[in-house]
């Protein structure tokens, strides 16, 4: 089956806003070369344009799906403009502060060859453009280019996020992550292949015929069975989750803050859409019959490998975040244990209903949306701040160096403690109306021990992210530790935006996951579905 | 259109050669690949382990896209070559830049962080 002239041209309304992210990015490498220091600077307003056109286009122009998912996509690229532009503003001036001093100072001339603003912005918006193209996969070869086209560029940008004498230790993140994702890479490329083996065809719709038939004949192919598992365990590599996440505190760690956010919410995310498009093929589809809903319907080999992956990533992350100094290594932590709490919406599956609090995907879309804004919210605080000169690393590091940010950098301050209270799921806060729906998609699948750990393991995350309240809302400020804001101005906008939205989305929650509810939910059989909702733009938006 | 471009018919299969001799031989090379990756501390190395286990992948899609007489498969391995270099490109820049830095290709040169 070679996909025909025909059947490119049915896809290109699906590909609107990739296309526009896309030719941001030509015209941002151009851009970044120019000699004039105010061209040069347009680099990120253009790509903030890009990002805008493709949410609009995400927004308004995307028909309905094809796939097992019809209306994730919509949803999905929305979602991820709007956080791309938040990581857009706090990206602003991660690579050649130092080289554009010198060159405004008149010490050196401007040498293309020396400068890679451009490329930086390149990589972020060809990383972005993969991410959409995950939400529009409709086959494996789709699949597997999209994941690539997500998590090359990432590997160059941890790389060069930083430079001079702490260039050491962000080469040493792009070392271990550009090698565990080869590795990670190659175990779901293997899988793909063996998916493909064992069903024929490479088309997800395809495969998800073959399993119905093969599991009316005997069962579903062993073949296929052992690529799935090893798909799932090698896409593991981008959420993060557990025999594949030995990489993520080092990298969080390494590379510089505005970085490190958007590795924890780009690779993060094309991740759960490759394993909710990898796993709907075999289960919850099957269920159409009524007699089952949610992860029951999936086979027991799958669910089991879910099931421990989940219970292992969220109990592994939130007591290693336990022993961790580096607020860093403890957002890094976090993240890891975050990864496991979506997965238990991803074992629910889409349930029955409609209402988001019966359906897990619907869930997992929408928690990926509030992770991702409190998230940015958190590395965007440590991005603002620099300790003063003199210190071995300028960037902000141990709990200890945000003691009394409220009374010396208000703003900050609160915004972190935000943040974390809205990380912890604290009740009125955005983190609090995600995690309800994967409880709720849980129990209603019938997941009652996964639930019981899902709890146990959201208590435990209230003792770390209550350090990252306490430092900066009531100790008094260090006077040994001193720390001074960077001049960019654009960070704090973003920290300021992220916290807005932890508390507007919120309260703009119920109309976001309706919208949810509808993104995740399955084909309706009959009539022709309207229109997916388009999500109402919260404060992130354009 | 399609049949100007492939051969007229597929040719007869070899007798003794299967498809699950192609699978064992991918499958060995996997095997390999993750042994070699896990176990050397040679940058160059390690990254060519991955490439094996990418090609153990492309061997065992060409055997199945001739197991089951479609295209698929055969597509499938000139994306996953070409993947293959943007990474191999990538691994040689990394490399280099390391290289510059510490005088040695240990892996081991670079783990100071921790915990």
């Amino acid at each position: 089956m070679i996909l025909g002239a025909a059947s490119i041209a049915e896809k290109i309304p699906f590909l609107w806003p990739e296309i526009a992210a896309f030719l941001a990015t030509c015209v941002v490498m151009v851009v970044g070369l120019s000699p004039n220091l105010g061209t040069r600077r347009l680099c990120a307003p253009i790509a903030g344009l890009g990002l805008v056109a493709a949410g609009v286009l995400a927004a308004f122009t995307t028909p309905e799906g094809t796939g097992p998912l019809p209306f994730l996509m919509p949803f999905a690229k929305v979602v991820l403009c709007g956080v791309g532009l938040v990581l857009l503003l706090l990206a602003s001036g991660v690579v050649d502060r130092d080289e554009e001093a010198v060159i405004a100072a008149g010490k050196a001339t401007f040498n293309p060859l020396r400068t890679n603003r451009a490329e930086f912005y390149a990589f972020f918006l060809f990383s972005l453009t993969g991410l959409m193209l995950c939400a529009s996969a409709d086959d494996l070869i789709w699949l597997f280019l999209a994941l690539e086209l997500t998590s090359l560029p990432t590997y160059i940008m941890v790389t060069m996020s930083r430079t001079g004498r702490d260039g050491a230790r962000s080469c040493e993140a792009g070392v271990k992550y550009f090698f565990l994702g080869a590795l990670g890479a190659a175990m779901f490329l293997y899988g793909f292949a063996l998916l493909y083996g064992g069903t024929g065809t490479t088309s997800l719709r395809g495969i998800e015929r073959a399993f119905v038939s093969q599991s009316g004949s005997g069962g579903i192919n062993s073949i296929a069975m052992v690529g799935m598992l090893l798909s799932i365990v090698g896409v593991g590599f981008k959420i993060a989750a557990v025999p594949m996440h030995l990489y993520t505190p080092d990298v969080y760690e390494g590379s510089a803050s505005p970085v490190a956010a958007f590795l924890a919410f780009v690779p993060k995310t094309a991740g759960f859409l490759a394993i909710i498009l990898l796993v709907s093929t075999m289960g919850w589809t099957f269920a159409r019959d009524g007699s089952a809903a949610g992860g029951h319907s999936l086979p027991q080999l799958v669910l089991l490998t879910l099931w421990v992956m989940a219970a292992l990533t969220m109990t592994v992350g939130n007591v290693l975040a336990l022993l961790q100094k580096s607020v860093r290594r403890i957002l890094a932590y976090s993240s890891i244990a975050h990864s496991g709490y979506m997965l238990v919406g991803v074992i629910a599956g889409p349930g029955d209903g409609t209402s988001i609090t019966r359906n897990g995907i619907a869930a997992v879309l929408f928690y990926l949306l509030c992770y991702g804004l409190m998230n940015v919210g958190a590395f965007a605080v440590l991005a603002c701040l620099d300790r003063k000169a003199g210190d071995d690393s300028p960037e902000l590091e141990t709990v200890d160096d945000l003691r009394g940010l409220c009374s010396s950098h208000p703003v900050l301050g609160w915004t972190m403690v935000v943040c974390a209270l809205g990380l912890m799921g604290f009740p009125p806060l955005l983190g609090f109306f995600a995690k309800v729906p994967l409880f709720t998609s849980a129990i209603a699948a019938g997941e009652i021990p996964l639930v019981i750990v899902l709890g146990l393991n959201s208590a435990i995350a209230a003792f770390y992210y209550l350090q990252l309240v306490a430092a900066p809302m009531l100790e008094a400020p260090d006077t040994t530790v001193r720390t001074e804001p960077t001049g960019h101005a654009a960070r704090p906008m973003a920290a300021l935006i992220s916290a807005a939205s932890v508390v507007g989305v919120a309260v703009a929650s119920g109309p976001l996951m309706e919208a949810g509810a509808k993104a995740g939910g399955k084909p309706v059989a009959k009539k022709p579905a309207e229109q997916p909702k388009r999500p109402p733009s919260g404060p992130s938006g354009h | 259109m399609m049949h100007l471009l492939a051969q007229a018919n597929p040719p007869a299969p070899m007798h003794a050669v299967t498809l699950g001799h192609y699978l064992f031989v991918s499958a060995a090379m996997f095997a390999i690949g993750l042994i070699g990756f896990v176990s050397r501390r040679n940058l160059i190395i390690m990254f060519l382990c991955t490439e094996l286990m990418f090609q153990a992948a492309g061997i065992a899609l060409i055997a199945f896209s001739r197991f089951h007489l479609n295209h698929t498969g055969e597509t499938f391995v000139i994306f996953v070559l070409t993947v293959a270099a943007a990474e191999a490109a990538m691994a040689l820049a990394l490399v280099v830049l390391l290289f510059r830095r510490r005088e040695s290709l240990s892996g081991e040169e670079w783990a100071s962080m921790k915990g």
